[in-house]
């Protein structure tokens, strides 16, 4: 269940694609224990929302949507502290890492949901 | 090793003076925090000694003195017809250099944490045996300064974020190796590697990994910063975003969030994640209520204080907890340093709002007037009754440089910076605070300057 804790200063989000971002992974995290399988879910789909805000290897995004990625990032990451999942955590920051990184090499970045789908299956 | 002399003058003939409080001031101002300091008479006459510093008990102990060498006896020290070569004003002393015999000419004490070691009812007395008279004492403190132990902390962090930057892809790397060789104060680095020393865990190694994945988060927020408030300049140079464009800013920025994010889950220590991760989240939200507010500006103290606790104290108090917690640090450490972290992060911003009004900041001055950032200084001289309707009729407006060099004159005449400033020592005095009682295995007196050193900058 998402709580409105975690949405809070982002409620606006949810119906401009968090909520199907959400959806959309629900299926990959079901290996998770109970717990965690909203968690990480609702913490992709914020990664991907976070990119997508930024226009990460786009036009530069406004101050207030780069802003609001940011508050993206931070959340999807206290999701996965919340976890304690240390490979989860890992995988998450290697794949943001890897799309930034692509980014500011001018070349178009993979997919945000292929990326971090991947990081979810390489999970033990 | 720091050499040094204590000097005093007694008014009796026989006394004990209590220096205790002499070297310890001795020990806070060459920084000594474990090791000894020796102390030496430089006098035939008079001598050391460690005892109760109770009157009576002087009284009993001059007494002893007089009843073992009574100055009535026969010296031949006294009788100058057997001797040579006497100064006419020599006094007829040889009970006292006799009584000398029963005391010591030099002591050595232990520091611990700061601290001269004596016990509740131990004072460290100097002896006059024959005054009045002007005196002095060689002393000697060596072993662990504060100072070197910061340059090696220094050095420490420095060789990590070098590190950490070697290996990363140029378009990302460049920049932000640029932003970190151009300098920073390193605050909240110190303060992880400190803090990592209060726990039975303690490994260097690993607190600098954390050290630099926090100041990499700091840095991290300051490319996007930058480019939200449209700023040319951070420490003197072109900001990543001036020099290379706001995409790639965007892009540094979100890279070594991850990577510092990384980082600190490969140290495999799931309540400092949390703690990091929990101040990440504040810190951005924060940002987006300052920029919310900048329709406001200046707006008030309160939404001022919410701001910084998110945006900068939030990271600051979470380097001092996650240093703590790394090293497996009581949780009432873990709670007092975070406290401590928590009030010197709020000073750290009201110094920094006030060093914003003076050259030298490393930003042209009134950049953060123009750009509408919250600003204490501001809200405080806004208020003023002589000046503040001047001050809120000019920011309303376009804020040309005239009417910025103007605001700058108000606010440095409304008496507003010294009450920033004070307002910030207020709060380095509640933080120091908070490191009494508890115990902080050495690394009390370097926190306790640390804080110190924040509100010093603006002085």
């Amino acid at each position: 269940m998402i709580g409105a804790a975690e949405l809070e200063a982002i409620e606006g989000l949810w119906k401009e694609g968090l909520e199907e971002a959400y959806e959309a992974y629900r299926p990959a995290t079901q290996k998770l224990a109970g717990n965690d399988r909203d968690r990480v879910a609702l913490a992709a789909a914020l990664v991907e929302v976070a990119l997508h805000l930024q226009r990460l290897g786009g036009r530069a995004a406004p101050a207030p949507d780069l802003l609001r990625g940011d508050l993206c990032l931070a959340r999807a990451s206290r999701l996965l502290a919340d976890t304690r999942n240390q490979e989860l955590q890992v995988a998450f920051a290697r794949a943001i890492e890897e799309l930034a990184a692509t980014a500011a090499e001018e070349r178009k970045p993979e997919p945000a949901r292929e990326r971090l789908l991947r990081a979810i299956e390489g999970v033990r | 090793m720091v050499r040094s002399r204590i000097a005093f003058r007694s008014s009796r003939q026989t006394e004990f003076l209590d220096l205790t409080g002499r070297l310890q001031q001795a020990v806070e101002e060459a920084g000594l925090l474990n090791g000894r300091v020796h102390l030496q008479s430089l006098h035939t006459t008079l001598g050391l000694a460690v005892n109760e510093n109770e009157p009576l008990l002087l009284a009993d102990l001059e007494a002893v003195l007089r009843r073992l060498v009574p100055s009535e006896a026969t010296y031949l020290h006294d009788d100058f017809s057997l001797r040579s070569g006497v100064p006419v004003d020599e006094p007829a002393n040889g009970h006292a250099h006799a009584r000398n015999l029963l005391l010591q000419p030099s002591l050595t004490l232990l520091v611990e944490e700061g601290e001269v070691l004596v016990g509740q009812w131990q004072s460290v007395f100097a002896v006059e045996l024959d005054g009045p008279r002007s005196r002095e004492l060689a002393i000697q403190l060596e072993g662990e300064f504060a100072r070197g132990r910061l340059d090696r902390t220094r050095r420490l962090i420095e060789l990590e974020l070098e590190r950490q930057l070697h290996a990363d892809p140029d378009p990302v790397g460049e920049p932000m190796r640029r932003l970190v060789e151009a300098g920073g104060k390193r605050f909240r680095p110190f303060l992880v590697l400190l803090t990592a020393r209060l726990g039975p865990d303690y490994d260097p190694l690993r607190a600098a990994t954390l050290a630099a994945a926090v100041e990499l988060i700091h840095a991290a927020t300051l490319v996007h910063d930058d480019y939200v408030d449209e700023s040319p300049q951070r420490r003197g140079r072109p900001t990543v975003a001036a020099a290379e464009g706001p995409e790639r800013a965007i892009a540094v920025g979100d890279y070594y969030f991850a990577k510092a994010t990384r980082l600190i889950a490969e140290l495999g220590n799931a309540d400092v994640t949390a703690t990091i991760a929990g101040a990440m989240e504040a810190i951005c939200r924060a940002q987006i209520d300052d920029l919310d507010l900048r329709g406001r500006y200046p707006g008030a103290e309160e939404d001022y204080l919410r701001v910084v606790r998110g945006k900068t104290a939030a990271l600051i108090a979470a380097a001092c907890v996650a240093g703590a917690q790394l090293s497996g640090a009581p949780a009432e450490v873990v709670e007092r340093v975070r406290r401590y972290g928590s009030s010197v992060g709020i000073a750290f911003q009201m110094t920094d709002d006030v060093v914003d009004f003076s050259e030298g900041s490393g930003k042209p001055m009134g950049q953060d007037i123009r750009e509408r950032v919250l600003s204490l200084p501001l809200i405080y001289a806004s208020e003023s009754e002589a000046l503040g309707a001047e001050i809120q009729q000019l920011l309303a407006g376009p804020l040309l440089d005239p009417d910025l060099r103007r605001v700058v004159d108000l606010v440095a005449r409304s008496g507003a910076l010294d009450r920033v400033n004070r307002k910030a020592t207020s709060l380095v005095q509640v933080a120091v605070g908070e490191l009494d009682g508890v115990d902080l295995d050495g690394v009390k007196t370097p926190l306790e300057e640390i804080a110190k050193s924040v509100v010093d900058r603006s002085a």
